[in-house]
C-alpha cells in the first residue's frame, strides 16, 4: 500500500475546495474557531473515506456532504443557534405569508443595499433546513441535483425547501431594511446601525 | 398562526389549494428547473396571479444577490493544519468495496477492423488516411453508463480524429515540450481540448505508421474514479485495452496523463520518460 501516493491523489482532489468548504463552515457559525474545526474534521472523514467517492458524485457535493454531518455530530451546534439571532425566530408558516410591503424601494433595490453581512447575518437566522439549501444552491453555486447529494434529499425537496428559505430570507431582509431605515429616519444617523441582528 | 400585516384583504383569494401547492415550485420556475409539464401549469397560474409573480421576481432578485457574495478564504495557518493534519494521519482510507476490473473492457468499442496494408507507408496524411480505414466509422456508437468518463473522452477523440485530416491541427513548433517523451516518434500536431469536463493538452505522435496521441489532463479528472485511483496507488499505471485500442494511465506532477495508440502497437510503460 502507498500511502503517499494516495494522500498525494486526496491533497490534488480536496484542496482546490478547501476555501469553499471553510466558507460554507464559516457562514453556519459566527466563531472562526468552530468553522476550522468543522473544516478539519471534514477533511478527516473524508480522507478516511476517500474509497467512497465515485465518478457519480461530484467532489464538492461529497465534501459538503461531510461537512453536513460534521455540523449536525457537533454538540455546539445547538449552541450556536441560540447565539445567532434569536430576535428572528420564524414562525413554521410564515412562507405563506405575503411580505411586508412597507419595505423602502422596490425589492431589488433593497437586496443591493444590503451588506454581505447582514445578508449573512439573515441567512444564519434562517432555520437549518432552509438555511443549508438557499446557502448551497445560491451562494455556492451548486445544481439541484448537487445540493440533493451534499444533504441527501430528493430533488423535490431540495426545490421546496429553496422555495421556502428564500421567501423566508426574502422576508427577513426586508425587515431589516425597514428596520434600519426606521433608525436612520429617526437618528437622521447615516451609518447602518444594529440592526442586522 | 398567521401575522396580520394588513393590506393583504385578497390574501384568502391567494390562499387556493393551486397556489399553496405551487409555492414549492417557485424556485424551480425561477432556476429553469421545472419539467416542461410543470412549467405549463405554473405559468397557466402565474397568468392570474400577483403574488406568484411578484414572488418569482423577488426569488430571481435574492438569488442575484447571493451569488455576489463573497467567498471567505481560509487563513493561512489553516491550510498548513489541514496539511499537518493529513501528513499524520496514519491510516489509509477503507479499500473501496467496489470490484476493480483490471482491463476494464469497453463494450462501445466494437469488432476490429481488418488490421492492415499499413506496411510501408510514409508521410503523416497518409498513415491519417489508413487509420480512418482502420477504425472504420461507426465503431464509436454511445458511452455505456459504466464507463470512466476521461476514457471515453480521448477514445472517441482519436477515432474521430483518425477519420479527419489532423494535418489541419495546429503545427506544433519544433521545440514543443511533451508531458512523455518517447523515442522514434515525431510530433505531428498540438491542441487543446476537454477531457473529463476539463481543460487538456494534446499532442499527436507519429510512431512508425501509428497514430499517438498524448493527454495532459487536470489531477482533478485524473483522479476522479476509484479503480484509477487504487491502480495507480498500488501499481503506478492504470490501463484499459480493447482489441483496438489502448489507454495507459500515467500520473504526472500535479496533473495525469493519458496515452492513447493501437493495443498492439503502444509502446511499453517505461519506454516513456516523464
Ligand atoms: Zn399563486
Amino acid at each position: 500500500m502507498d500511502h503517499a501516493r494516495q494522500k498525494q491523489q486526496f491533497q490534488s482532489l480536496t484542496r482546490p475546495w478547501r476555501d469553499r468548504l471553510f466558507s460554507v463552515a464559516r457562514r453556519q457559525t459566527r466563531s472562526q474557531e468552530i468553522a476550522e474545526d468543522w473544516t478539519q474534521e471534514t477533511l478527516l472523514r473524508a480522507w478516511r473515506d476517500f474509497g467512497q467517492l465515485t465518478d457519480t458524485m461530484a467532489v464538492y457535493a461529497w465534501l459538503l456532504r461531510i461537512l453536513n454531518h460534521v455540523v449536525a455530530d457537533d454538540s455546539r451546534r445547538e449552541a450556536r443557534r441560540h447565539r445567532l439571532a434569536p430576535m428572528l425566530m420564524i414562525a413554521d408558516d410564515d412562507f405563506l405569508q405575503d411580505h411586508p410591503c412597507a419595505a423602502p424601494g422596490p425589492f431589488e433595490q433593497i437586496m443591493q443595499s444590503r451588506s454581505d453581512e447582514q445578508v449573512i447575518a439573515a441567512i444564519q437566522a434562517l432555520p437549518d433546513n432552509f438555511r443549508q439549501v438557499v446557502m448551497l444552491r445560491d451562494i455556492e453555486g451548486l445544481s439541484y441535483q448537487e445540493v440533493g447529494q451534499a444533504l441527501s434529499l430528493p430533488g423535490g425537496t431540495v426545490m421546496s425547501r429553496l422555495s421556502r428559505g428564500r421567501r423566508l430570507l426574502a422576508g427577513l431582509l426586508i425587515k431589516t431594511a425597514a428596520a434600519q431605515a426606521l433608525a436612520t429616519n429617526a437618528t437622521g444617523n447615516k451609518e447602518p446601525g444594529h440592526e442586522k441582528n | 398562526m398567521k401575522k396580520t400585516d394588513g393590506s393583504h384583504d385578497n390574501m384568502t383569494d391567494h390562499l387556493s389549494e393551486l397556489h399553496l401547492q405551487l409555492q414549492d415550485w417557485l424556485s424551480g420556475y425561477a432556476d429553469g428547473e421545472l419539467d416542461a409539464q410543470q412549467t405549463l401549469i405554473f405559468e397557466a397560474h402565474l397568468a392570474g396571479c400577483d403574488a406568484c409573480r411578484t414572488e418569482i421576481e423577488r426569488q430571481q432578485s435574492l438569488s442575484r444577490r447571493l451569488q455576489q457574495v463573497a467567498v471567505n478564504r481560509m487563513p493561512g495557518a489553516l491550510h498548513q493544519r489541514l496539511d499537518t493534519m493529513l501528513d499524520e494521519a496514519q491510516h489509509s482510507p477503507a479499500q473501496n468495496a467496489m470490484p476493480r476490473p483490471w482491463l476494464r473492457r469497453l463494450a462501445w468499442a466494437r469488432q476490429p477492423a481488418a488490421i492492415g496494408g499499413f506496411i510501408g507507408v510514409t508521410g503523416w496524411a497518409l498513415a491519417a488516411l489508413l487509420m480512418a480505414v482502420l477504425l472504420l466509422p461507426g465503431t464509436v456508437t454511445s458511452m455505456t453508463p459504466g464507463s470512466i468518463p476521461m476514457m471515453s473522452d480521448v477514445l472517441q477523440e482519436y477515432q474521430n480524429l483518425s477519420r479527419t485530416n489532423l494535418v489541419q491541427q495546429e503545427t506544433p513548433p519544433s521545440k514543443t515540450e511533451l508531458p512523455a517523451r518517447l523515442a522514434g516518434c515525431k510530433l505531428v500536431a498540438r491542441w487543446k481540448t476537454r477531457v473529463g469536463g476539463e481543460p487538456a493538452e494534446a499532442f499527436a505522435l507519429q510512431r512508425g505508421n501509428h497514430l499517438i496521441i498524448e493527454y495532459r489532463i487536470t489531477e482533478n479528472v485524473f483522479y476522479r474514479n476509484p479503480n484509477v485511483r487504487q491502480a495507480i496507488t498500488d501499481y503506478g499505471d492504470y490501463r484499459i485495452r480493447e482489441q483496438q485500442l489502448e489507454v495507459l494511465a500515467l500520473p504526472l506532477k500535479g496533473a495525469g496523463l493519458l496515452i492513447v495508440g493501437p493495443a498492439g502497437a503502444m509502446p511499453h510503460r517505461r519506454e516513456f520518460i516523464l
